[in-house]
């Protein structure tokens, strides 16, 4: 029998413990295929002549997929091969020599690889069919997708991964050659110390962890803080989240682990002092790869809290800036009667005023102008310009930085201004976000030339893409709602999608790595269960032990994240002046119930491990 | 008296269709309260498998087998788990402690999913760790105790809920000579001294010699019965020794 035979025979009879480690090679590429070929799809491609944002965020993402794919291969290979350390102990002690042992885990691999590749691609291409539908509906647009497949993906599949394999069937080598027979063996560690609790840097963790949420909630305009470290504060905070974060799994949960060990009323109750004392060796030996989890698990949720914040907030945006279907300069034009609800001819002078040291421009209209416009956009707090006084609309005002202007001089007068708006009360496109009005018969002297807006808003705004293109043809300094919807649709629609795929993705990993640490202790465990059944704990019991046990190394990398993730949101929301509150709960939701089914699925198998006899 | 287990033609087989093995045959006998058997036989004989079924680990496939009142091959899982729990205590060869907790708290596990209150825990294992003088080791973990440690630590965690019935199955097959003797020795004083009953399989003639009374099993069949009566240790030993060699058992086991 070759080496050939026997690495075959090899991959043929243990199927079954193989099958997890082909299931997420596989997934790896379906995963990386599918984003590669969106890539490099034509349909996307003509898109990413309108909007050319897309293909920057497809090649970063690629690229950010890359190296995850990558580590999420080399990862579950490491489970993989300390599954099967025995059986390369086995072939080493009947006098197999290391070197064609190598030979065996390395061809192996390799043959592993290739099967995955292919079995990836087929289905990744399906899988980028259904996507790219999906992608294209989000932008909110309507093209039929064409089977293309794309020979470029496939070549960029084929040598990404070639190279991980490659990697990963060095680390077998690896093993196989540091490893002495008597390790072999025993490749799970005896009798390892109980972790002991230390108070101070249980202490520590939590400070670290404060800190860094404090100076995550700094405003980064008039923090001294941001000041002194300017561009390494993004820095500082992660690197504090991340070390408070170690601590918190390292440290903290230990020490209230072992609290409540002590505490005889609560432990010496059923299962409870199991439930603990597995917990403590588990989270200790755990803590880097929790670490790791709660990191990814916060970034998954913060980008994708973020990016659906945008999304969300898309239409809101439009309505903000541009709060008018349609505005333009000059005369009116035929629009469908039926479809209007309000049409306005807008009379506007524009002045420049000297202001400390710049000399700003402003739209100026007269009161009733004013109020003719903010009605029909249903505002609530309409005032009224008395003698002296004007009001003043600054559509782009940011307490934070903008200057409050508390008066203004006009053709040598000084006029107080009685209110201030920050919203746009025509579309800022065609007449500036800057605005002045004043009284009738101020208007009426100021000495400027006159110019004529039409302000237009229609039903249903969102899909008059014909009206839109007629009248930017016909008009001068033309501003469409429907375009900027479009345009912002777009934009963020693809920023979702891509935000959404790697979200995803982020989350099928960590569910996974968890799921692989659990299923190796349920092995490891094994013998334990068997002496509780033996000492008379029922399987009711036993189930809730693990239900507890699997639920608290699930739920305290997901609640540190949510936390980090609402954190990260919050600075992000007052950054930006969004409201965030409503999609980044429901982006939450949809996170933890993913997750959880996840758990769901974690304990399910963790019991038929032990169950097995 | 009415004897404390009843075992009435007990059969177990494996397998299925045209591929079994009865591993136990026809196994009647009793154990009375207070007893201490010991059940030998060559391996394969089928002692672990009596053992397994009489200890509601395993199933038998025929037969019933009552301790007290309770049919123990009729009743459901949940039941036998709490059966197991209440009345009956385990030694097993390889001590099958759990490593992550103290000698201290592997002993009042029992207790603890009993759901008995901490004080009379605390004062249960304080007792049983004093009879078998491990109490300096009580807040040692297994990792750090020696194997006779270890099976001492065992054997209080089986007799901690004085149970009705202790199975023992090869109890002194991982110990040094004196850590077996001193084992059995507990174990016996415990029987005199407590009226303890225990239920020993073992194929190490030495350790049967502690018994009261010895079952011999051949191909899954009760072959002999002998009874230490009045003779001494050192009698019954020799006795135990022919009675090996008459079945051709593990007599190399011993010298």
């Amino acid at each position: 029998m070759t080496l050939f035979d026997l690495a075959l025979k090899n991959i043929r009879r243990n199927l079954k413990s193989y099958s997890l480690y082909i299931g997420s090679t596989i997934f790896s590429i379906v995963i990386y295929f599918t984003f590669v070929t969106l890539k490099y799809s034509e349909d996307i491609s003509v898109l990413a002549e309108t909007s050319k944002q897309i293909s920057g965020i497809m090649s970063a993402s690629a690229f950010v997929l890359m190296i995850f794919v990558a580590i999420f291969i080399a990862y579950s290979n490491s489970f993989f091969m300390k599954k099967r350390k025995k059986e390369v102990a086995l072939y080493s002690l009947l006098g197999v020599r290391k070197r064609s042992i190598g030979f065996l885990l390395f061809f192996e691999n390799m043959m592993i690889g290739l099967l995955s590749l292919v079995v990836g691609v087929g289905l990744g291409f399906l899988l980028s069919r259904v996507l790219l539908t999906i992608l294209m509906k989000l932008m909110g647009l309507d093209i039929v997708i064409g089977f293309a497949f794309s020979m470029d993906a496939v070549v960029n599949t084929f040598i990404v991964f070639f190279i991980i394999f490659l990697f990963t069937s060095m680390q077998g080598y690896r093993v196989i050659y540091q490893f002495k027979l008597i390790d072999l063996f025993h490749a799970e560690k005896k009798g390892e110390e109980l972790p002991k609790a230390r108070l101070i840097s249980a202490i520590l963790g939590v400070a670290t962890l404060a800190a860094a949420y404090w100076l995550a909630l700094q405003d980064l305009m008039t923090s001294p803080i941001w000041r002194m470290l300017s561009l390494a504060m993004p820095i500082v905070i992660i690197a504090l989240t991340v070390i408070g974060s170690a601590l918190i799994f390292s440290s903290v949960l230990v020490y209230v682990l072992s609290v409540m060990k002590k505490q005889e009323r609560w432990a010496w109750k059923g299962l409870n002092l199991m439930t603990a004392s597995q917990l403590l060796y588990r989270i200790r030996g755990n803590a880097k790869t929790l670490t790791i989890i709660a990191t990814l698990s916060a970034t998954t949720i913060t980008a994708g809290g973020a990016v659906f914040g945008l999304y969300y907030n898309a239409e809101k945006d439009v309505q903000t800036y541009t709060p008018y279907t349609f505005m333009w300069e000059g005369a009116p034009q035929d629009i469908n009667p039926d479809i209007i609800e309000h049409a306005e001819t807008i009379k506007s002078k524009t002045l420049r005023i000297e202001q400390d040291i710049n000399e700003m421009e402003y739209a100026v209209i007269n009161q009733s102008t004013f109020e003719k416009l903010a009605k029909n956009l249903e505002w609530s707090d309409i005032q009224v310009a008395n003698e002296g006084e004007v009001l003043m609309i600054d559509a782009f005002y940011d307490q934070r930085w903008s200057q409050r202007e508390e008066s203004v001089m006009i053709d040598g007068a000084e006029f107080a201004v009685a209110k201030l708006y920050d919203k746009a009360v025509f579309n800022t496109f065609t007449l500036g976000a800057s605005a002045i009005v004043v009284t009738d018969q101020l208007y009426s002297e100021i000495k400027a030339d006159e110019k004529t807006y039409q302000a237009v808003k229609v039903e249903d705004y969102k899909n008059q893409f014909a009206l839109s293109e007629e009248l930017a043809a016909s008009t001068e300094n033309f501003s469409s709602a429907t375009q900027d919807y479009k345009a912002s649709i777009e934009a963020t629609g693809s920023l979702l999608f891509v935000g959404s795929f790697l979200g995803l993705v982020f989350l099928v990993a960590t569910g996974s790595i968890i799921f692989f640490k659990m299923m190796t202790e349920a092995e490891e465990d094994k013998a334990k269960y068997a002496v509780l059944h033996k000492i008379g704990v029922s399987r009711r019991e036993m189930r809730r032990t693990i239900r507890n046990q699997v639920g608290v190394i699930f739920a305290a990398p997901l609640v540190l994240g949510l936390i980090h993730a609402a954190v990260a949101l919050t600075a992000f929301s007052n950054l930006f002046m969004m409201d965030l509150l409503v999609p980044v709960i429901i982006w939450m939701l949809a996170y933890t119930v993913i997750y959880t089914i996840y758990y769901f699925a974690t304990v399910r198998s963790f019991n038929k491990t032990i169950q097995q006899d | 008296m009415e004897p404390l287990l009843v075992v009435q033609d007990v059969e177990k087989i494996y397998g299925k269709g045209a591929n079994t093995f009865k591993a136990l045959e026809h196994i009647s006998f009793e154990i009375d309260h207070g007893e201490f058997v010991g059940v030998m036989g060559p391996s394969g004989a089928g002692k672990s498998t009596l053992l397994n079924v009489l200890a509601t680990i395993d199933s038998p496939t025929h037969g019933d087998i009552l301790i007290g009142h309770d049919n123990i091959a009729k009743m459901k899982e949940e039941a036998l788990a709490d059966f197991r729990r209440d009345h009956l205590g385990f030694i097993f060869q390889d001590y099958n402690l759990l490593d992550s907790l103290t000698v201290r708290e592997n002993i009042l596990l029992p207790l603890a999913i009993a759901k008995k209150p901490a004080a009379e825990i605390r004062e249960r294992v304080d007792t049983i760790a004093r009879t078998f003088g491990i109490t300096p080791l009580l807040d040692k973990y297994p990792y750090q105790i020696s194997g006779g440690q270890k099976q001492r630590t065992a054997a209080s965690r089986a007799l901690v809920s004085n149970p009705k019935l202790i199975f023992a199955d090869e109890p002194t097959g991982a110990l040094d000579s004196k850590s077996a003797a001193d084992l059995l020795e507990s174990l016996s004083k415990l029987n005199d001294e407590h009226e303890a009953t225990i239920m020993m399989v073992t194929h190490d003639a030495y350790a049967a010699s502690f018994c009261r009374r010895i079952l011999f099993i051949k191909d899954g069949q009760l072959s002999k019965e002998i009874f230490r009566g009045t003779k001494t240790r050192k009698e019954f030993f020799q006795m135990i020794l022919a009675e090996l060699a008459q079945i051709g058992g593990d007599v190399h086991d011993v010298i």
